[in-house]
């Protein structure tokens, strides 16, 4: 039985090339780049200011989150860059409103459908297909607001993603912050759901009906501590949770009320919530709530260094349904945690996943317990060229018959032709053997895309 | 609507009203008088107590926890070129209005807290007057040189004098004379200038970009005709803009025409 090597060459010599060829370009580009987006505008800084590189932030940058879009330190509510028009103080338009176009406009996909040696190759050419027009900042002195609508092509889809008011420094500055709205729990994690440097990649489905397995013609790309590991989970509406979805407190979003602070300075980092947590985009009909608990140490302020380790539980009650319809309680617990020492940035996750109160009939049938492993090395190797290099594995849970494992490897090279523009290159490669038969997980071999990432 | 917070509530049943529960702890948070970031009215004389604690809140992930310039996010401002974050403790300041190799004022230390660095620091003018003063006198803490002696501000020359023809061409003339262009280029877009690029240093050994002299806003110390005749007789300590003090000796006075020179280069 031959399989096909995981490092397929029919995508690393292109990936290599042209990753030499944009880092060689580099060190002969040195013109300094022009921040544009919103928040550079209001504070006329560059966005390395706020960001590592966009879309990740420094510490600066998680501390102007914390605090509600206001300057670590601070509660003004950037009024100090508003315009005063009668009794009315406004926010110039520029210096809320900024627009976000990304995509993967070449794909080329690898897998062995029915066992190794039939393999089928998939290239698809599209358009930039995710537009976000965002409007954030802050309403008066420590009241706070963030909308993104986000329109994403593929999938027909154009939605609130994101929406929230946040009230901060309650009681004394950093205490206490609160959230209210559409956001994502995970924010202030180690390792954030969002602003990731390996945009997920979106699955290739077939739906087959409520409380049935959708038929995956091409598993999701989806940091594995992130996604929700268990195949034969439903939400209440009886469509499949898929394995490889973003969920609980890695959700991109969920509808819910947060409470965070730094009660005792920079070191000590707390954050509670409550959730609607019904898995579904609209509507709450889970009653019950879910709710979590997050605490973060953040170490070393100096020598170009910083490290930080978050811990997490989320509890679910009554959050999924299993095959019979049986409502489940979902929880999920894990830690994170982010070194960074000059142009090296470690970060990663792990996270366990566990169901209860299933019913005995599915004990047999239905493992539930599963894991997932996300670690990510970024390297700036000079100011405009970034590498980046994860590692996902899966340890799935579920229904014993659709579950796979998998381990992924991706490699990135990104070039910053502004700190707002990007370009990238990207390959993931699937590091178990293919199985053959409908295990998308384990016949996905390959995947080689190259995207942009522009923010103004 | 049932709030359910098994398996791990702590208590034998949930709350009879999860919903005013909630409700009630938001308004007893809301209730504390921290909707104001405004200073005591005890508080008279900067303390470096206070500036250390506004420090390690707005400053130390640039400058780091020592003010050594080294903090979390130093190295990603600047990763393989200027400007990183200034190094605190060393007593060399690029923003002055003292003669160059001497120590800022509190007032030029305020002066760039308050407006910051256009590109690279943010106004800090969101903290009040006093925490910025909190702060300038935390910040003189780093560095021993400033207990070893005061810098006194340069008396800039009286002016500025209006832009006539006549002025600007002096100022050009001066422009040329002091070999301005080798850095800054002479015209809009001119390569000239640009051939220094890549081999300017700061005291760090980055690489350096003159600054575009057509981008009036993008003016690191500022850019009002005062601004400009500051930097151009107090120099850029740490970068490779030196003090034309005492070229322009004796007659300083021209240093305003040099301005308008500057001035005239980003006009419409």
């Amino acid at each position: 039985m031959i399989h096909p090597p995981p490092f397929s060459p029919t995508f690393l010599v292109p990936f290599l090339f042209l990753s030499t060829l944009i880092g060689g370009t580099t060190f002969f580009w040195t013109s300094q780049a022009q921040a544009i987006p919103a928040f550079s505008r209001k504070y006329q800084v560059t966005c390395t200011v706020c960001h590592t590189r966009v879309p990740r932030l420094n510490r600066t940058g998680e501390r102007f989150l914390e605090n509600g879009y206001q300057l670590p330190g601070t509660e003004d509510g950037g009024s100090t860059s508003k315009r005063k028009l009668g009794d009315v103080t406004l926010d110039e338009v520029t210096h809320y409103l900024g627009v976000r176009l990304r995509g993967t406009p070449l794909r080329t996909f690898h897998s062995d459908t029915h066992h190794a040696g039939n393999s089928k190759n998939q290239t698809e050419f599209t358009f930039p297909e995710i537009f976000s027009l965002f409007a954030a900042g802050t309403a008066t002195n420590n009241v706070g607001f963030f909308v993104e609508l986000e329109s994403n092509m593929e999938e027909s889809a154009t939605a609130v993603e994101r929406g929230f008011v946040t009230f901060n420094n309650l009681g004394k500055h950093d205490l206490a912050h609160l959230r209210v709205g559409r956001f994502d729990p995970s924010a202030f994690s180690s390792y954030a759901t969002l602003r990731q440097h390996f945009e997920v990649i979106p699955e290739d489905t077939v739906d087959n009906g409520s409380f049935l397995p959708p038929t995956i013609n091409r598993i999701s790309l989806t940091p594995a501590a992130f996604s929700a590991k268990f195949s034969g989970l439903y939400d209440r509406r009886g469509n499949a949770i898929l394995p490889t979805a973003t969920s609980l407190f890695h959700a991109a979003s969920e509808i819910g009320i947060d409470l965070h602070g730094r009660p005792f300075g920079n070191w000590f980092f707390y954050q509670v919530g409550v959730l609607n947590g019904a898995n579904e985009p609209f509507g709450d009909s889970n009653k019950a709530k879910d709710w979590y608990v997050h605490t973060r140490i953040d170490l070393a302020q100096s020598n170009y260094f910083s490290a930080n380790i978050s811990g997490f539980g989320y509890f679910g009650r009554h959050n999924a349904k299993v095959q019979n319809m049986t409502d489940v309680n979902w929880n999920r617990y894990g830690l994170s945690a982010n070194f960074r020492y000059h142009m090296i940035d470690l970060y990663g996750a792990f996270a366990i996943d566990r169901i209860t109160n299933l019913p005995d009939a599915l004990k047999a049938s239905f493992d539930r317990t599963a894991t997932g492993l996300t670690v990510e090395a970024n390297v700036l190797a000079t100011d405009r060229f970034l590498i980046g290099l994860r590692y996902d594995h899966l340890d799935a849970g579920g229904d014993r018959t659709l579950r796979t494992s998998h381990s992924l490897i991706a490699l990135m090279a990104k070039f910053y032709w502004r700190s707002n523009i990007a370009f990238f290159l990207r390959d993931d490669v699937n590091l178990r053997d293919a199985q053959g038969g409908r295990n998308p997980e384990r016949n996905f071999r390959n995947a080689f895309v190259i995207g942009a990432d522009l923010a103004f | 609507m049932r709030l359910s917070l098994e398996p791990i509530w702590p208590f034998n049943r949930p709350p009879r009203n999860p919903g005013a529960l909630a409700v009630a702890l938001s308004l007893t948070l809301t209730a504390f008088p921290a909707f104001s970031a405004d200073v005591s009215p005890i508080e008279r004389t900067p303390s470096a107590q206070t500036g250390k604690a506004l420090y390690e809140q707005a400053c130390a992930f640039c400058h780091g926890i020592g003010g050594q310039g080294d903090g979390p996010d130093a190295f990603y401002l600047g990763p393989y070129s200027a400007p990183r974050p200034r190094d605190l403790t060393s007593g060399e300041y690029k923003f002055r209005s003292t003669p160059s190799g001497s120590l800022p004022t509190d007032d030029d230390l305020l002066r760039t807290l308050t407006v910051g660095i256009p590109g690279y620091m943010p106004s800090f003018q969101s903290l009040s007057d006093m925490d910025r003063r909190h702060l300038v006198a935390y910040l003189k803490t780093l560095s021993p040189a400033f207990q070893e002696g005061k810098a006194q501000s340069l008396p800039l020359p009286p002016g500025p004098i209006p832009a006539t023809p006549e002025s600007i061409q002096q100022g050009r003339a001066l422009y040329v004379a002091l070999d301005c262009m080798t850095c800054h280029s002479e015209q809009v877009n001119s390569p000239e200038g640009l051939l220094t690029q890549g081999k300017l240093k700061d005291r760090r050994g980055l690489t350096l970009h003159p600054r575009d002299l057509t981008n009036l806003t993008s003016y690191k110390n500022g850019h009002s005709p005062s601004d400009i005749a500051r930097t151009i007789l107090t120099g850029l300590d740490g970068s490779p803009m030196a003090s034309y003090l005492e070229a322009l000796e004796p007659h300083p006075e021209q240093v305003w025409h040099l301005v308008n020179y500057i001035l005239s280069l980003s006009s419409p």
